[in-house]
């Protein structure tokens, strides 16, 4: 069961950072994705995702990731195609204007994307909520209700998969080429996960409270988030980003 | 309230809301000791898991409902104090692994407890290293949940609770996912930390040789009410009371029991072990045996009362078939057999051993990346799995992945209108189905009990008429009434000429269903033939991993020991009538 956002374990300086530090570092370089205008910066910025991510070891899990966002990015580019219509038509409804503002959507798209899936490779969940509640004051139990969100990700699309295989074994067609038909099948399946999750939630709120999550207070974590030097750099780093979408 | 004991019930009732008139619980009283280890029977619907969720306080904390009576935990009514601090004396286990861990990693996940509880954090590295050594997986500790077998998962939750340092644990059926290896080694973890920590343990569970043998106490519940209540041996010389209503007995008690019914022992408390039984039919026949070594039994099992169609077309072939997981790496190699028609073959193994593999080869979910895999003369290959569907119907492990619809004679008959079965003709197949199950036709299936929604599922296989049936663990979370239904079904099935290919951990249920039987270990076939062959071969077994059936591991005691006359039995009736034989004959 390896989904995408599986945590990747290691020991570079990214692993090691607080993981408030490394929320920022993501948050900067997204708004600085919003901010910029210019392709050098919002490629730029791709850039420098890629690189953290090469650095921690993850850049291959990053570009399958991307074989997932292009087809979306296409999709954007498209859409923005027909909508944004000025300058110097070059061929059918494509304009220069609708050309430049579709890129750079989809350049913002892949910027934004990107940076909060490599912070959740390089940092475990549990790591995650705890510095939030530490650091930043998060009630547990809303980062509890976040990173078991996110924990049954890979659970949940286990269970379609086998809902699925179930399925297509009585005979229905999830074996067709015609993604529409496929999609109207698949709607049905619906109902059996909604009640497989509808049960599993129930459960999980039983099995915390029975290991005392009400008692849980900002001092409960055997684990300290204190923030050290390197985590005040990274953090001046990330104005200096800010600062460079909003300057150029 | 005596202070002898850690857990009292005091006539304790509880309906849950919405369902006012039916009682989950009804009257129960008992009291359990400190130290005591428990296990809980009945069939499904017996008020069970309201029982274990009664001890650990979720009734009345969690679900809603109306309570009546006592449930008195160290002292504490649990209605007075918060379900946290009932959390502090019980920790509890539930069926559904994967909804009770809250973090990614194992070390976090006995964490959580710890640091909630306000465990003093010098403490707090002690009491995780114990713990994992207490249930013996300490090389864990870093590893991600998500990568764990079942068992590994099972020994997490109860080290998260263990870590918590509770007095009793609650575990309800905590080995129903899980294959005989991994069940004995939750046990055994169990048996060691109630004898060595003094922890009580309470353990509902649906197998009656494995509890027998842990055990201390067994209560037995049916419809609520507390039927029985007293030591295994105690308990299971009620061998037809439990019958009725519908909880197995082990084999070797229903030896014992049914001798007594012959008149051969005088009536009283069971056997529990083979080697007792051993012990006690050595000691029926032993003196008539040695005088007489008598051959002309025949020790070869009488042949099946089906036709063996050996010389027939198989529906199902396999020739060398090879395939590997991409992402895993996982694979199988070299799978080579034939189902033929009006046949049942079991395939037997470990968890791990690529025993689903082989039914996703054959229902076509997966196809062969070497060899061939050939199904009622369609190619797995070239066919699309829907329309092998017309020809192979699996009965999956949970119903709940195949009820898609919103009634059940919708549910029954959607199978049948996606193979082309024009609409009316399907409802009127699917209604025919639906009445000889006696299932209500117009409800929602997923209101259903969890044993009447394997029943929907099962109706769903049989109404397909299908040349195939796949079964994959058919009987894992039924009680034993329900495990018959369904295996009787699929009996008839075969004596109408279907195929049928099971998969199963519980070799009882091969034992007494399947003719023929493939031994699966680390991706190969490592051993084949009947089933009573196969189960003696001590050798084989061991390399699966698989215990043998205790009928038969009794046999082949008995023939090494007392008789060649043993050899090969499989069946309680075939023991007890050879030992009537024996004894009066002089």
């Amino acid at each position: 069961m390896t989904s995408i956002i599986d945590y990747v374990p290691g020991g570079t300086l990214l692993h090691l950072l607080n993981p408030v530090a490394k929320l920022a570092l993501a948050a900067a370089i997204i708004v600085a994705t919003f901010l910029a205008d210019t392709y050098a910066l919002l490629l730029g910025l791709l850039a420098l995702t890629f690189a953290l991510g090469a650095y921690a070891g993850v850049a291959g899990r990053l570009a399958r990731l991307l074989k997932v966002l292009v087809p979306l990015a296409v999709v954007m580019l498209a859409l923005q195609l027909v909508f944004v219509r000025s300058g110097d038509v070059i061929w059918g409804f494509v304009t220069t204007g609708g050309l430049t503002s579709g890129s750079k959507v989809c350049l913002r798209l892949l910027g934004v994307a990107l940076p909060l899936v490599l912070v959740l490779m390089v940092t475990k969940l549990t790591d995650l909520a705890n510095a939030c509640v530490e650091v930043l004051h998060v009630p547990y139990r809303y980062a509890f209700t976040f990173t078991t969100a996110l924990r049954f990700v890979p659970v949940f699309s286990q269970e379609m998969s086998a809902i699925m295989e179930a399925q297509t074994a009585r005979g229905v067609e999830y074996d067709t080429r015609n993604p529409f038909r496929k999609l109207r099948l698949m709607l049905p399946l619906c109902v059996p996960l909604l009640v497989s999750s509808v049960g599993r939630t129930d459960a999980i709120a039983l099995a915390a409270e029975q290991r005392g999550f009400y008692l849980r207070t900002r001092e409960s974590s055997y684990k300290r988030y204190p923030l050290v030097a390197r985590d005040w750099a990274v953090l001046a780093c990330c104005v200096a980003l800010v600062a460079l979408g909003v300057v150029a | 309230m005596a202070p002898s004991s850690i857990i009292q019930l005091n006539d304790v009732s509880f309906s849950y809301a919405g369902e006012k008139d039916a009682r989950a619980l009804d009257h129960v009283s008992l009291d359990i000791a400190p130290g005591e280890f428990v296990g809980v029977l009945g069939p499904s619907g017996a008020g069970k898991s309201t029982l274990a969720a009664a001890l650990s306080g979720a009734i009345p904390h969690h679900f809603r409902g109306q309570l009546f009576g006592a449930v008195i935990v160290d002292g504490q009514d649990t209605c007075d104090v918060t379900l946290t601090d009932v959390s502090r004396v019980v920790g509890s286990v539930n069926q559904d692994i994967d909804a009770q861990m809250v973090a990614s990693v194992v070390e976090d996940e006995l964490l959580f407890g710890l640091e909630n509880f306000g465990v003093p954090h010098g403490e707090i590295e002690s009491r995780l290293t114990t713990s994992l050594e207490a249930v013996g997986i300490p090389e864990l500790r870093e590893r991600e949940i998500a990568t764990l077998s079942g068992g590994q998962k099972q020994k997490v939750a109860i080290a998260a609770m263990l870590a918590l340092r509770p007095r009793v644990l609650v575990l309800d059926e905590p080995t129903a996912a899980l294959d005989p290896a991994s069940t004995t080694m939750v046990f055994e973890t169990l048996r060691a930390l109630n004898e060595r920590e003094g922890i009580t343990v309470v353990v509902i569970e649906q197998k009656v040789a494995t509890l027998s043998e842990y055990c201390g106490r067994i209560l037995v519940l049916d419809q609520g009410r507390l039927a029985f209540d007293g030591t295994p041996r105690e308990v299971f010389s009620h061998g037809a009371e439990l019958r009725a209503m519908g909880v197995d007995s082990p084999r070797v008690a229903r030896v014992s029991n049914s001798l007594a019914q012959h008149g051969l022992i005088a009536p009283g408390e069971p056997c529990l072990t083979v080697a007792e039984a051993k012990r006690l039919v050595a000691g029926l026949v032993g003196g008539v045996a040695s005088a007489s070594p008598r051959g002309e039994k025949n020790p070869v099992p009488e042949p099946s009362s089906r036709p063996r169609a050996a010389q027939g077309e198989p529906v199902v072939s396999f020739r060398s078939v090879g395939f590997t997981y991409p992402s895993t790496g996982a694979e199988v190699r070299d799978l080579t057999f034939d189902v033929y028609p009006g046949e049942v073959v079991g395939v037997i193994g470990q968890n791990g051993a690529g025993k689903t593999t082989l039914t996703k080869l054959l229902n076509g979910i997966l196809h062969p990346d070497s060899g061939e895999v050939r199904v009622a003369g369609l190619d797995t290959r070239e066919t699309p799995t829907s329309r092998l569907a017309a020809h192979v119907s699996t009965l999956f492990q949970n119903p709940d992945r195949q009820i898609c619809k919103d009634t059940v004679l919708d549910e029954v008959a959607f199978g049948l209108e996606l193979t082309g079965v024009e609409g009316r003709e399907a409802r009127r197949r699917a209604s025919t189905v639906i009445e000889h199950f006696g299932l209500p036709a117009g409800e929602a299936p997923f209101s259903l009990s969890r044993g009447q929604r394997q029943m929907v599922a099962l109706a769903s296989v049989v109404v397909m008429e299908p040349d195939v049936v796949l079964l994959d663990e058919p009987t894992s979370g039924l009680d034993y009434r329900e495990c018959m239904t369904v295996m009787e079904t699929v009996a008839e099935m075969a004596e109408r000429g279907c195929a049928v290919a099971m998969v199963c951990h519980d070799m009882e249920v091969v034992s007494d269903f399947a003719e023929r039987v493939i031994v699966m270990a680390r991706g190969e076939i490592v051993g084949r033939g009947t089933a009573a062959e196969v189960f003696s071969d001590a050798a084989l077994m061991a390399r699966a991993g698989v215990e043998p059936p205790q009928v038969v591991a009794l046999s082949a005691a008995l023939a090494e020991d007392v008789s060649p006359a043993f050899a090969g039995i499989a069946q309680v009736s075939g023991i007890v009538d050879l030992v009537e034989e024996m004894v009066r004959r002089d």
